[in-house]
């Protein structure tokens, strides 16, 4: 062996050794270590541990892009519903709202069912509005709190929380109450490195996502037995969503282990293949399933679409129909 | 007066490992510096080019992450895409056959096969040091190439360290897929005349069609045992894919390493008994 290709083949074992080392030290140090510099780590600060599902939703982008626009165009009636809200709470949803975190701790929304919300607030307003429709306003370990009036039936307290200077929190009372109970005593979503990883992933780039324990909330649904043999094993699941002109996006699952993400590949490629065969006879939906590719490797099974805005125009338009 | 001759008895031949280690290190350097090496660094340096250009248009906020029908794709899955199609389905099998049908057939080209038999050494020894030197030639090329690409490409949207194991056994199966591969051509190489364009054959019609369809036939393809090991979702670029996709049906890891570990073993002992037992005719 000369001398050249002692030379040569350290060179190579060097590149080797060098990209496998930084991969190895990548991790174990791994981490989430964007949470710190996330512009949600605050609000996600708020979500108690045991929430099963966490979602964001950038609401000032969402209200501004294009697609809203067009959907806005075509579909009137939901102002109705959005003045009624504003009336209700004093909260304007296309000007007052920046972005929002909702978490749910299981399938029962009673169980706790949270939106954090960061925007512009006007306390006094929000206060005397709810006041006005019967409202009930206390501190509860220094926030204050503003409910709904006690009532007969299923129906739980709706409470509104003034957490910081533009936070505030809105759901259930015991929600609510432990939503802050998280934050004072750090036991918060935070402290969930598996889910707080996937967020990492998913929220780059996107305006909206959710990140959610499937196994959880299938076990607590109480699913008939025939389905709930079938579902797949499925630990982890992701959705995340960029909407400017159209929406596109990428549902993520993560099985419990590499045999069945690979079946779940395999049974969504069969699913894929067969949606082209049956699209090429409707040109609407050409483009959807088009736009669809399967990626993933180890336990993650991925999906990535784009709905364009076209699409998603004739929603509202079959809706009127 | 005559002196009693001394005869020095003469030192034993050299075993099988080291005949082999050998001609390895005789083989390894000629190897490297061939011209066949220069069209298997465009192979391997094609997807870093690639990889580079991709990054640095991501840096200058080109929308370069935005696949087919403005999906977004991230740099996991497309480092994953990168394996299957640049490496996977094209640079393990070429360079498979460009240089496994060449171990033998190139020392009778040049007509210096003379000089290696007429060593002391096992004539399936010459072919094992070949293979071993292929090996280490390959694997020293082909792996530093996947490791630029990972480290290029993994950090968009993505992170390192969440794709390290698969990065392990990606540069693992890569490197048992060139020694079967190289075995089995090889194998040909020793046993046919026009070993490249069976090879050839074997790998862009044979392989190709026997995944497409069901049944049995896919059992004799190499691809369908080292495709069992990759951890990435098959990319469906192409009807072809998609089929195959359809009909895939992926051993266990366990069969698939035993699978190409038995095919390995055969190939490269029968490819030695050949060159063994062969008389090799050199054309004057």
């Amino acid at each position: 062996m000369t001398r050249k290709t002692r030379y040569f083949l350290a060179g190579s074992a060097a590149v080797l050794t060098a990209g496998l080392g930084t991969g190895l030290v990548a991790y174990y140090v791994g981490g989430f270590q964007a949470l710190s510099a996330a512009p949600v780590a605050n609000e996600l600060r708020y979500v108690p541990a045991d929430s099963s599902v966490v979602a964001y939703a950038d609401v000032r982008a969402m209200m501004d892009s294009d697609l809203r626009q067009r959907l806005k165009a075509a579909m009137p009636v939901h102002e109705q519903g959005q003045l009624e809200f504003q009336q209700q709470t004093g909260i304007d949803i296309e000007q007052d709202i920046d972005y929002i975190v909702a978490a749910v701790a299981g399938v029962n929304p009673h169980n706790g069912g949270l939106i954090v919300a960061r925007g512009r607030f006007h306390t006094a307003t929000l206060e005397r509005l709810a006041v006005e429709h019967g409202g009930v306003t206390q501190e509860y370990k220094g926030k204050h709190l503003v409910s709904s009036p006690v009532t007969e039936g299923e129906h739980p307290q709706f409470t509104l929380a003034f957490l910081e200077d533009g936070l505030v929190a809105m759901g259930t009372l015991a929600a609510v109450q432990k939503s802050i109970d998280a934050q004072l005593s750090a036991q918060s979503i935070t402290g969930n490195e598996e889910m707080m990883q996937i967020v990492s992933e998913v929220s780059e780039g996107n305006n909206a996502w959710a990140v959610g324990r499937f196994d959880a909330i299938a076990s607590q649904a109480q699913l008939p037995a025939e389905i709930a043999s079938r579902m797949p094993p499925v630990k982890w699941f992701s959705a995340a969503a960029h909407v400017n002109g159209g929406v596109t996006g990428t549902l993520r699952a993560e099985a419990t282990d590499e045999e069945s993400a690979e079946l779940l590949r395999r049974q969504v490629s069969g699913a894929l293949a067969l949606g082209e065969m049956l699209a090429k006879s409707d040109p609407k939906i050409a483009p959807l399933m088009q736009s669809i590719q399967m990626s993933g490797s180890g336990k993650t099974v991925a999906i990535s679409f784009a709905l364009p805005a076209e699409l998603l125009q004739l929603i509202p338009m079959a809706a009127a129909r | 007066m005559n002196e009693p001759v001394q005869t020095r008895s003469l030192p034993p031949a050299p075993g099988f490992l080291t005949s082999s280690l050998r001609i390895f290190d005789l083989s390894i350097g000629e190897m490297l510096w061939s011209r066949r090496t220069v069209f298997m660094l465009l192979i391997v340096a094609a997807p870093v080019l690639i990889a580079l250009f991709i990054r640095a248009l991501v840096s200058l906020g080109a929308p370069v992450l935005n696949g087919p029908g403005n999906v977004r794709m991230t740099g996991p899955a497309i480092f994953g895409m990168m394996i299957w199609i640049f490496y996977l389905r094209f640079t393990v099998p070429v360079l498979g056959v460009f240089y496994g049908t060449s171990l033998i057939a190139d020392e009778i080209e040049d007509k210096t096969i003379t000089y290696l038999f007429t060593r002391p050494v096992r004539r399936a020894a010459v072919l094992t040091g070949k293979f071993l030197a292929y090996l280490a030639c390959t694997i020293f090329v082909v792996l530093p190439s996947v490791m630029l690409v990972y480290l290029l490409m993994v950090p968009l949207q993505g992170t390192l360290g969440g794709s390290f194991i698969d990065l392990v056994k990606d540069l693992s199966l890569l490197a048992l897929g060139l020694a079967v591969y190289g075995a089995l051509f090889a194998l040909i190489g020793a046993k046919f005349k026009r070993p490249l364009m069976i090879g050839l054959i074997f790998i862009f019609g044979w392989e190709q069609a026997a995944l497409l369809f069901p049944g049995y036939l896919k059992y004799y393809t190499v691809a369908y045992y080292l495709q069992a090991l990759v951890p990435h979702a098959m990319p469906r670029d192409n009807a072809m894919s998609m089929l195959q996709g359809i009909f895939r049906e992926s051993p266990g890891m366990a069969a698939s390493i035993f699978s190409l570990f038995v095919i390995w073993l055969v190939c490269l002992s029968l490819a030695g008994r050949i060159v063994e037992r062969k008389e090799y005719v050199l054309e004057q």
